[in-house]
């Protein structure tokens, strides 16, 4: 880099030198700072389960939507038995979604986004269903994993989970 | 010594013909003015406010219902937040309309820039501290828009969230910004905004060479200027004073996550995006479009050699732009009733 021995040269050599110098200091600092706001943060990567309980399948009658209070959710049980646990977050700007129970779908209050029974868009600007959360059934009991959010662009079959089959 | 200091700011005499109130419209002396009065009556209501959820509402009524002059201070301090927005804006305008963003004095454009940036942010960080259902959700939605921005968009939300969700994280978040980051912001980029207005001679007087040294025959004494700025300082003063005596800010009920109301809006000044939302590809609404209008306005004076009025398609362009974000922020805020249905105002 030095190739001259002119002083004026050597000196702007240093300088640019502490300029990099200052540079490096500066993004050293600005990591720091970034690593000091977010690591003692509750994160959303870092997995924990927290169960839910829901109640006993008897409970949830065949073609219901169930508030869920709690998980700020909504437990669907379509008429073949399959259960479905469905988030209350508009996927289009994340308001709160109203079960309207005797239109039998979700109105969104701030858009009018509208889903059916099991989160899948009616009527836009939702981009996608909406979120699930995970569900195991154990004794006849529907267990609910609240921070674990599926994300899905529509409904598939494959989201169902029916309880065992009754011996 | 304070003489000496003010000296960089202001000059002893000032040229006649930058005299002329239509040449400014005195726009950027009154956001000067109205981010002072923000500092003073921010200032006493941070003795009073509380950064925690639950608490955060009470002491806003508290503030509003117990505290002598405390309604009013709140109500100014609303509104005058809101007026800057106006002002600022307008204030951009004129700027640009009259080719005040060319060299010598494109660096200074940049800082203005800084300065409109850390207004919008004064006023989004402050919108959510009340804590009532019209805060928490304009703030809901208004982060909610971030997540169609393709690849960083959930990582930057939770940045600015705090967390997942609109939370007492984010309150303390926007507490801590809007009460350190944007008044030590504001006053640096004030300071140097107003020195290179300085360094410049002063406000661009458009058709005028620039000389060396002031012709005494054309300037007149600084207190000119001064006279007619506190006269402008007042009447502005005066009509916020009575804007806020006669119109309170609003208080809804307390923040409740789990119930969204009828009529749900981001801040006013992002309903143009999000009415965009509803038209076009969310990436372009909140990514393409934003960084397009960015880049513009940065590269703005660097397209020109010297000064003199923008180009004839520039021009075209910006006011083409603001012409259709106007529209679609008028439209987001007047004819959008519950559930976004379009309706009359009236």
């Amino acid at each position: 880099m030095v190739e001259t021995s002119s002083p004026s040269s050597r000196r702007r050599f240093l300088s640019r030198i502490w300029i990099g110098l200052g540079i490096v200091a500066l993004l050293q600092f600005s990591a720091g700072a970034v690593a000091f706001l977010t690591s003692g943060r509750k994160r959303a990567d870092k997995y924990t389960p927290r169960l839910l309980e829901a109640g006993a399948i008897g409970d949830f009658p065949l073609g219901s939507v169930t508030l869920i209070g709690k998980g700020h959710l909504y437990l669907t049980r379509l008429d073949d038995g399959g259960f479905l646990a469905i988030s209350r977050k508009c996927t289009h700007l994340g308001c709160a979604v109203p079960w309207i129970a005797e239109r039998k779908q979700f109105e969104c209050p701030c858009h009018a986004s509208i889903f059916d029974m099991t989160g899948n868009v009616i009527k836009a600007p939702a981009p996608r269903a909406l979120d699930l959360f995970s569900i195991t059934i154990e004794h006849d009991t529907v267990i609910i994993d609240i921070n674990k959010r599926i994300k899905r662009s529509t409904f598939t079959a494959e989201q169902l989970i029916y309880p065992q089959e009754l011996g | 010594m304070s003489s000496n200091l003010l000296l960089h700011f202001r000059p002893r005499r000032v040229p006649e013909d930058a005299l002329r109130f239509t040449l400014t419209w005195g726009l950027g002396g009154m956001a000067a003015l109205m981010v002072v009065q923000q500092l003073v009556t921010g200032l006493l209501l941070g003795f009073l406010y509380e950064p925690l959820p639950v608490l955060a509402f009470e002491s806003v009524q508290h503030i509003q219902n117990n505290v002598f002059l405390g309604r009013l201070v709140r109500n100014m301090h609303h509104w005058t937040g809101h007026v800057l927005i106006v002002v600022v804006f307008l204030h951009l305008l004129r700027v640009f309309l009259n080719g005040a963003f060319c060299p010598p004095r494109q660096r200074n454009w940049l800082v203005g820039l800084g300065l409109a940036v850390t207004v919008l942010m004064a006023n989004f960080s402050g919108y959510l501290l009340p804590w009532d259902q019209l805060s928490y959700w304009a703030v809901t939605i208004a982060t909610s828009m971030l997540e169609y921005v393709p690849l960083i968009g959930t990582f930057l939300q939770e940045i600015i969230r705090g967390g997942v969700e609109v939370e007492a994280a984010t309150l303390q978040l926007f507490y801590s910004i809007h009460t350190t980051i944007v008044p030590v912001s504001l006053l640096l980029l004030m300071a140097y905004h107003f020195w290179f207005v300085r360094r410049a001679d002063g406000v661009l007087v458009a058709g005028r060479e620039r000389t060396a040294f002031m012709d005494k025959q054309k300037s007149v004494p600084a207190s000119e200027l001064l006279v007619r700025e506190v006269a402008l300082a007042a009447v502005v003063t005066c009509f916020l004073l009575l804007f806020s005596m006669f119109v309170d800010a609003p208080l809804g009920d307390m923040a409740n996550p789990q119930l969204t109301p009828e009529t749900v809006k981001a801040p006013w000044y992002f309903l143009g995006a999000q009415e965009l939302l509803l038209h076009v590809h969310p990436v372009i609404a909140v990514c393409v479009l934003p960084l397009f209008i960015a880049l513009f306005l940065i590269f703005l004076p660097f397209g020109k050699k010297k000064a003199g009025k923008p180009g004839a398609l520039v021009k075209t362009l910006f006011i083409a732009g603001v012409i259709f974000l106007l529209g679609l922020t008028v439209t987001g805020i007047w004819f959008r009733g519950p559930g976004m249905k379009l309706v009359w105002p009236w």
